[in-house]
């Protein structure tokens, strides 16, 4: 069940550049909040940007919710001078969860960039779990690593990759993720980031028979299943083209669900 | 309290707010949030005769005060909206506008026919103005029923002749005059017209030199487009008989009456929803609330009143 309300902001901080994390005060969008699921917020009273936007919940408090982010356009933009004690519109929780089953060996966490969002709640889930939570942190560069210090306090294990070789395994998320996997059903993978390396990760999940769960990011205009914007190309049975929202089927979807070649 | 009930053509509603189509789905996802049965009437996601799976994604581009689509008509078809869509709306107590989409007059027809057969709508919206169907890459490829007035009048005629229901046609902005299709509509046996469709636009990502849209072009709502279409209702209004239901970009109470001040009988809010899915219920609510500030003990004497003198 969604709410829509106002919702102060209690912090919000610059952990990287370009890069923010804001908490709220929402206990009822907190109580019915799980891992995975995300919230649309309007940025700006006026009509530009027109439409909100939606962000994966970072962590679920008894009292709130946070959100992490990357200032990517307009609209981030304008979040991003929102300051503590003023009021956000808040959407949510919205969306399907990653379903964290217990009694799995390993619980690999694969982030891609700001794709880190929605995986500190997870960490806390596969912990709630009894799991041990395997993260996999994959940045361009070491200064836009973000969460290594949040995770290690929580109990995770992490290992980081970066493009350039600045910090850990130089390389992507998805080639650090191959170097470690082992072909398994005792193991499970959950994904978030650029399109690309999702697909990436998909194909070595696939490859060594291991499931692999991931939360897709798309451009939404309602958030809630309504408009068909969000959508992108399934697997299908027959013939015909089939889409699935990312707002309401997903933003988590197992990856064998979805068509990756016909993805933009 | 002020008498909202209106009708249109035939078309009973308690008041005189619906909701764009493809804005609200078919309204089961929107009552989480507040009470549809409240809305004068839902207008659902156009329906054709087959399921489609709509164009490919990038679907959507944001633009100033407004938003760019090019959906290409995803819906689930006729036969899953009788069996698994209007149940809802039907329990709801909902006045339901179905909006129906075809590739030609019989397509139309058979659409009309089983929906009044197996009374899946009090009215019935012919959407003869989506822009996101046709191919962009071809010349022409977005020529559409609702720029021509004579094709106008051949669908409605064969539409008319299908059912009894009350018949709106949804028309296009992309149009130099938009009397001449609302005559042809009207002539052709329209209960009522719905204005405005989306205007065409286009955005173009700079940096990869490509449209941002997957099928190039797309439909603009949104503020945007608000005075645009109010002039356009304003234009029909004194031109045509039967009611109009007016939309385009309205926000709240203020743009709502402002289209009925032009000649609107009815209002529909659409993009708006997607920011703030009560949007139409707080219409409603403002209604009252400005026909008691300003005297007026029923809405329908709002309609066409503006005064030009």
């Amino acid at each position: 069940m969604p709410f829509v309300q106002d919702c102060e902001v209690l912090a919000h901080q610059e952990v990287a550049a370009d890069h923010f994390r804001i908490s709220l005060s929402a206990p009822k969008i907190a109580a019915a909040a799980r891992p995975g699921m995300f919230c649309m917020i309007e940025v700006g009273a006026g009509y530009y940007p027109f439409l909100r936007r939606p962000f994966s919940i970072e962590r679920i408090y008894p009292d709130g919710v946070s959100f992490l982010y990357k200032v990517e356009g307009v609209g981030t933009r304008l979040l991003s001078r929102v300051r503590p004690g003023d009021d956000l519109n808040l959407q949510g929780p919205l969306g399907r969860p990653f379903p964290v089953p217990s009694g799995k060996r390993r619980y690999i966490l694969v982030a891609g960039g700001i794709g880190v969002a929605p995986f500190p709640a997870l960490a806390e889930a596969v912990i709630a779990a009894g799991g041990t939570p395997e993260i996999l942190l994959a940045a361009r560069t070491e200064r836009l690593l973000v969460g290594i210090r949040e995770f290690t306090r929580m109990g995770c294990r992490v290992t980081v990759a970066t493009d350039d070789g600045s910090a850990g395994f130089k390389g992507t998320a998805a080639d650090l993720l191959g170097s470690i996997l082992e072909p398994s059903e005792d193991v499970l993978v959950y994904a978030c980031g650029p399109m690309p390396m999702m697909r990436a990760v998909h194909e070595k999940c696939l490859a060594a028979g291991v499931v692999c769960w991931a939360s897709l990011e798309a451009h939404m205009a309602c958030g809630d299943g309504v408009c068909m914007g969000c959508v992108v190309p399934a697997n299908r049975e027959t013939e015909a083209e089939r889409m699935v929202r990312v707002c309401r089927e997903g933003p988590v979807f197992d990856t064998r669900e979805i068509n990756w070649t016909a993805c933009p | 309290m002020a008498d909202l009930s209106v009708n249109l053509g035939g078309l009973r509603m308690k008041n005189p707010v619906t909701v764009a189509s493809g804005t609200f789905g078919y309204g089961q996802e929107y009552d989480e949030y507040f009470d549809i049965a409240r809305l004068g009437a839902v207008t659902v996601k156009s329906l054709t005769l087959q399921p489609r799976a709509g164009n490919r994604p990038p679907r959507l581009a944001e633009t100033p005060a407004g938003l760019l689509n090019a959906i290409g008509l995803q819906n689930v078809g006729i036969e899953a909206y009788l069996r698994d869509k209007l149940p809802f709306l039907r329990k709801k107590g909902c006045t339901i506008i179905a909006n129906i989409y075809g590739y030609a007059p019989e397509d139309y027809a058979e659409l009309a026919r089983r929906l009044e057969a197996e009374q899946g709508a009090d009215a019935i919206e012919v959407n003869l103005s989506c822009p996101n169907v046709h191919d962009a890459r071809t010349v022409g490829g977005c020529k559409l029923v609702a720029q021509q007035p004579e094709a106008v009048l051949k669908y409605t005629r064969v539409i008319r002749a299908a059912t009894r229901l009350p018949l709106f046609i949804k028309l296009s902005p992309n149009v130099a005059d938009i009397v001449e299709p609302c005559l042809a509509a009207q002539e052709g046996g329209a209960d009522g017209l719905s204005l405005i469709n989306t205007l065409l636009g286009m955005e173009i990502d700079v940096r990869t030199r490509r449209p941002v849209l997957s099928n190039l072009v797309g439909g603009l709502s949104g503020p945007a487009i608000r005075p645009v279409a109010l002039k356009m209702v304003w234009d029909a209004a004194r031109a045509v008989k039967i009611p109009i239901i007016g939309m385009g970009g309205i926000c709240d109470t203020r743009d709502a009456v402002a289209f009925l001040l032009a000649g609107a009988s009815a209002v529909a809010v659409g993009s708006a929803s997607f920011r703030r899915p009560d949007t139409a219920i707080r219409v409603i609510d403002g209604l009252t609330q400005y026909l008691e500030e300003h005297g007026f003990s029923r809405v329908t004497d709002l309609v066409g009143a503006l005064r030009t003198e």
